[in-house]
């Protein structure tokens, strides 16, 4: 939080430094090389906000901002609109093609949708050609500034004002983002799509709004460009932007406030201006520098100073005993009695794997219920069928009476079933208390207030922590309790004694008795400590190549000579 | 020739083994046991180099592994025979043996060696030009086997060479295991079976947990 | 009609070779270490120059030949400079994306060189082109060589790939990587064999079309990117959908040339891509791979 505070403050006084400072000296040259600079740096705000929080990857920004300067310059040259009322509309066609790549997305990750939006990219000025009828093709359209380049106070004119503030804003915002509701969910969406899931957030409409938005603040960047050149025409918008805007993020330092800034600088700034004697060679300094920064600092300018700054602090490492984590006493629940959730005859084929077979589960309330068996014996593939992240090829599932067949993932977490992983999914890009907020947040189901001491406690003792230092085992900790948060009466836990050492996992039973007795939590535990499970379960379940093999009393399925079979149960029962 | 001090290592930030103490030597079959989850497989994975460990040395004949790469590790004569009989399905029986052997450059010690596994595995033989895609579990397990053996190595790393096969094909391998122990080779085996496995065994080692329990 | 059939067909064709001949580069570098190499186009471009530098002096076929292999040669060893570049920061696996950045960086850098050495215009081969008749109409000798050399290098790598024990070994690492790694395979030593093999493919390939293609410091990403196209159509890292996608690529980027004009060709591929992706997103011949990172 501090760094980023840091990086912030710095940013700002870049910005109203090189804003403002080349009016007041008077300087054309530099008023305009800055103007141009700090439209850039709200775009490659923008584009940090959609790879590193959002996680998709988009080599076709330069177009969107292109889309924002050509609808502005036609809405003042064609209808004669000023110029904020251009920036309007420039922000809603821009929008609009934010759409265009939204949809890809929800299809494709990763590097095929960085092709997808690179070859939208790559048409966008033929698009300008083809359309030269209102575009005016290879000539442009000329767009003089008029009154914005007047100085308006102290030499001050508004266009380098109102470019100023925009670079400003934009950096605020994205601190801002960070420290909001929607901000934490976009990033949890974007690390973690399961986990998003598991929390009620859907991942892809989270992705589509995220492109629509920054899309649409881009162009609005993007309106401002014809009234600092005078002029737009298809040159300037070709793919050499998109990707500038690209490595700016990277060699900057992803996901660093100050990130963009610094990209900026190093591959537009020093080539453009440093050199604009040597106007040749600005190209060639801009790849060297992209690829220079790449092999030695591969976590961007920024990202390797501040890691470097870092190691010199020592962070607090918090321990967490099981007695100070906030349990929220057992709702009380006027709802109908009955299995929490019912499988009947469940079946799931990968093709020729057969990986549940015929299984028949009732989980009765208030229970804790252990489910063991060999690795493939069907135990992740029946929790995914539960939790709707695979659907079941045959049979059903219901939960608490109602048929869950067709729901998807956030639909079932909205029904009350948290879940956990087998590797805790916890955000390194959120602080500690961030990870378990996320939870409260999710808000999927009226929560019994929480008394609010422990939980402010809990949040004080927090608050120092990096969450890269705390160990292991609080991370499972952490995980459960964000699922606790959301409301869930149901826990599904995917192994979660998994890595922990033997007082770990005593602290781990505890907690998972604490949950049963003072919330009323009805937990289903898969695991491969059968030590932890018979201590703690009141009924286990044997799975063995996608069927139940046993099922009952811990003192009765370890008498049973099928269980004794397939694995050494535990000496006392 | 191989000995292991105070090894911690995992996935990412999930600890897997703590603190383990290990020595083997050659000629013998060591044999590792334990629970699902134990850390079995992490640790044959760590010391071949797929992993990277977090504290600790493992050597190899007066010689630090821990932090080198996988492929360096296998050609300096330590092989691991991966889980699930991980064999190049595309490339022929022949073929896949002679890349188990492509990093050394004898071909005579290569023809009597494989003459030899043609021995022990006469499968391998029959179907030498078929693609190993083509084979049976058992058989690509065989070939997986013979594969590492080729190499010459000096420690040779199963991970659970029974997984999926019958169970009428254990014998035949570890067999093969013993016969190569006999000429010096130091084997370490993680094995589910244990009572099959018992009688090829020098040393039986327990894992649970991710440490390695005393011996009684 | 007879003719518009035949203008189109020829010329696609070719088109769509030099398209399969960049696929098949792409697909050998992406098959031995998942990169995708977005320098690849610019590559093409350096081996178009290496054939216009060449050209005007009325050097003769067997000259000619001798061009086209030192033009491979040179072409191979700026590739495996490339690679190791490249792969050098993944040896620490913390920004395992950084090839992303550095590929794209490389290809700037070689559009910033030609732009120093030959100026911003496109460098034009000089003299006549060889032509050939196709129902009247002279066409280009390329669009005739490059099918060849597109079936060429196909078998030649499949053979290569099958044969020799270092394809084999290369082949190996394709499959399984880590179960190669176990095998002592030498990965980082292969991996560069794999950008040598594929600059030698471009290199020969840039310099056959130099005719054909436009040879200047912006051309390169173009090129990459109908190579892209073309190898997720067919199924990335697959060599016989490079071959068959290519051509089917070409011939349509052909038939809207023909119809709309020249400027259409990047919406072509993109029309492509987009069905391809939403129909099948493993392209033509692809595996059930990774179409997420």
């Amino acid at each position: 939080m501090r760094a980023e505070n840091l990086q912030a403050g710095a940013a700002l006084a870049l910005i109203l430094a090189t804003g403002l400072i080349p009016d007041l000296a008077g300087s054309d040259y530099w008023s305009y090389s800055f103007q141009f600079a700090n439209l850039l740096i709200v775009a490659a705000v923008l584009q940090s906000v959609l790879m590193h929080d959002a996680d998709q990857i988009s080599f076709g920004q330069g177009a969107i901002f292109g889309v924002g300067a050509y609808v502005s310059a036609l809405a003042m040259t064609k209808l004669g609109l000023p110029l904020p009322l251009a920036v309007i509309c420039a922000a809603a066609g821009a929008g609009l093609a934010g759409l265009l790549y939204a949809i890809p997305a929800l299809r494709v990750q990763g590097y095929y949708l960085g092709f997808v939006t690179l070859s939208l990219a790559a048409v966008f000025p033929e698009l300008l050609f083809a359309m030269d009828a209102y575009t005016n093709g290879i000539n442009g359209i000329s767009t003089p500034a008029g009154a914005w380049k007047q100085p308006l106070l102290l030499g001050l004119s508004p266009l380098s004002l109102f470019t100023t503030a925009l670079a400003c804003a934009a950096i605020v915002g994205h601190v801002l983002l960070r420290r909001s509701v929607v901000g934490r969910k976009i990033r949890v969406a974007g690390a973690s799509p399961e986990s998003a899931q598991t929390l009620g957030i859907r991942p892809g409409l989270v992705r589509s709004a995220v492109f629509v938005v920054t899309s649409a603040c881009t162009g609005a960047a993007g309106a401002l460009y014809p009234p600092i050149v005078g002029f737009v025409s298809p040159a300037a918008f070709h793919l050499e932007l998109s990707i500038l805007l690209f490595l700016a993020v990277v060699v900057g330092g992803r996901g660093q406030i100050l990130g963009p800034v610094a990209g900026i600088y190093l591959l537009y700034l020093l080539p453009n201006v440093l050199l604009v004697d040597l106007i040749d060679y600005r190209l060639l300094a801009y790849g060297l520098v992209a690829l220079g920064v790449m092999l030695l600092m591969p976590d961007g300018l920024v990202g390797t100073v501040g890691q470097w700054l870092s190691k010199r602090r020592v962070a607090a490492v918090a321990h967490l005993s099981p007695d100070e984590l906030p349990i929220p006493p057992a709702a009380r629940r006027a709802d109908i009695a009955g299995p929490e959730i019912s499988i009947r005859g469940g079946t799931k084929t990968f093709g020729a794997v057969v990986a549940l077979d015929q299984v028949d589960l009732d989980i009765e309330r208030g229970a804790i219920i252990g489910l063991v068996g060999a690795n493939g014996s069907g135990k992740t593939s029946l929790i995914n069928a539960i939790t709707g992240f695979n659907k079941l090829s045959g049979g059903s599932i219901a939960i608490r009476g109602r048929a869950t067949d067709r729901m998807s993932p956030a639909g079932i977490a909205r029904l009350g079933i948290g879940r956990t992983f087998q590797t805790p999914r916890i955000f390194d890009h959120l602080t500690a208390w961030e990870n378990i907020q996320i939870g409260a947040e999710a808000r999927l189901r009226p929560l019994a207030a929480i008394p609010e001491g422990p939980l402010a406690r809990l949040r004080d003792r927090l608050a120092g922590s990096d969450v890269r230092t705390i160990p292991h085992g609080q991370r499972r900790s952490i995980e459960v309790l964000r699922a606790v948060l959301t409301g869930a009466e149901v826990l599904l836990l995917d192994e979660p004694a998994a890595g922990l050492s033997p007082e770990e996992r005593q602290q781990l039973a505890t907690l998972l008795l604490r949950l049963r007795d003072e919330a009323g939590k009805t937990i289903l535990l898969v695991e491969h400590d059968l030590d932890l499970v018979w201590r703690i379960a009141d009924r286990i379940v044997v799975m063995e190549r996608g069927r139940i093999v046993a099922q009952g009393a811990p003192a009765d399925v370890a008498d049973d000579p099928a269980v004794r079979q397939l694995f050494a149960v535990p000496a006392h029962a | 020739m191989l000995e292991v001090r105070k090894l911690d290592a995992g996935y990412g930030l999930l600890p897997v083994l703590r603190g383990i103490d290990l020595d083997i030597r050659p000629g013998e079959i060591t044999l590792l046991v334990g629970a699902n989850g134990a850390g079995k497989s992490t640790l044959l994975r760590t010391i071949a180099g797929f992993l990277k460990p977090t504290a600790g040395t493992i050597l190899f004949d007066g010689t630090e592994l821990a932090g080198r790469k996988p492929d360096d590790i296998a050609r300096s004569g330590a092989r691991l025979v991966l889980d699930g009989h991980r064999v190049f399905r595309d490339l022929s029986v022949w073929d896949n043996l002679r890349l188990g052997a492509a990093a050394r450059r004898d071909r005579a010690a290569f023809d009597a060696l494989a003459a030899d596994v043609i021995d022990l595995f006469p499968i391998l033989g029959e179907k030498r030009k078929l693609p190993a895609g083509s084979l049976s579990g058992g058989q690509q397990q065989m070939l997986a086997l013979a594969q590492a053996f080729l190499g010459g190595p000096k420690l040779l790393m199963c991970d659970e060479p029974s997984l999926g096969l019958a169970q009428s094909l254990l014998p035949a391998i570890f067999e093969a295991l013993r016969a190569w122990a006999a000429r010096g080779t130091a084997i370490l085996v993680v094995e589910q079976h244990v009572d099959i496995a018992r009688p090829y065994a020098s040393k039986i080692l327990h894992m649970d947990r991710g440490m390695l329990q005393p011996t009684p | 009609m007879l003719e518009e059939l035949a203008f189109v067909s020829v010329r696609g064709l070719g088109l769509g070779a030099l398209f399969a001949l960049l696929a098949l580069s792409l697909n050998v570098i992406y098959q031995a270490t998942h990169i995708l190499n977005f320098a690849q186009g610019s590559m093409l471009v350096l081996g178009g120059l290496a054939g216009v530098m060449l050209s005007g002096h009325d050097y003769g076929t067997p000259i000619w030949f001798a061009g086209m292999l030192g033009t491979g040669l040179v072409m191979a060893a700026v590739m495996a400079v490339q690679g190791v570049i490249t792969l050098w920061p993944l040896r620490h696996s913390t920004e395992q994306q950084s090839w992303l950045i550095t590929t794209l960086a490389v290809s700037i850098i070689i559009s910033a060189v030609l732009l120093l050495t030959q100026g911003p215009w496109s460098s034009e081969f000089i003299g006549e082109v060889p032509s050939f008749p196709v129902l009247d109409m002279r066409t280009p000798l390329p669009y005739l060589v490059l099918p060849l050399m597109a079936v060429f290098w196909f078998v030649a790598l499949r053979l290569f790939l099958r044969r020799s024990l270092q394809g084999l070994a290369l082949s190996a690492l394709s499959q399984d990587l880590d179960a190669a790694a176990a095998a002592g395979l030498h990965v980082r030593r292969l991996q560069i064999a794999a950008f040598a093999i594929s600059g030698l493919i471009t290199g020969t390939a840039g310099y056959a079309a130099a005719p054909i293609i436009s040879i200047s410091a912006e051309s390169g990403i173009r090129y990459v990117i109908s190579g892209f196209v073309v190898a997720v159509v067919g199924g990335m890292g697959s060599m016989a959908g490079a071959i068959v996608a290519g051509p089917l690529v070409g011939i349509l980027a052909m038939i809207a040339t023909y119809r709309f004009g020249g400027q259409y060709q990047g919406f072509v591929s993109l029309i492509v891509l987009a069905g391809m992706l939403f129909l099948k997103p493993n392209g033509l011949f692809g595996f059930t791979a990774a179409r997420r990172v």
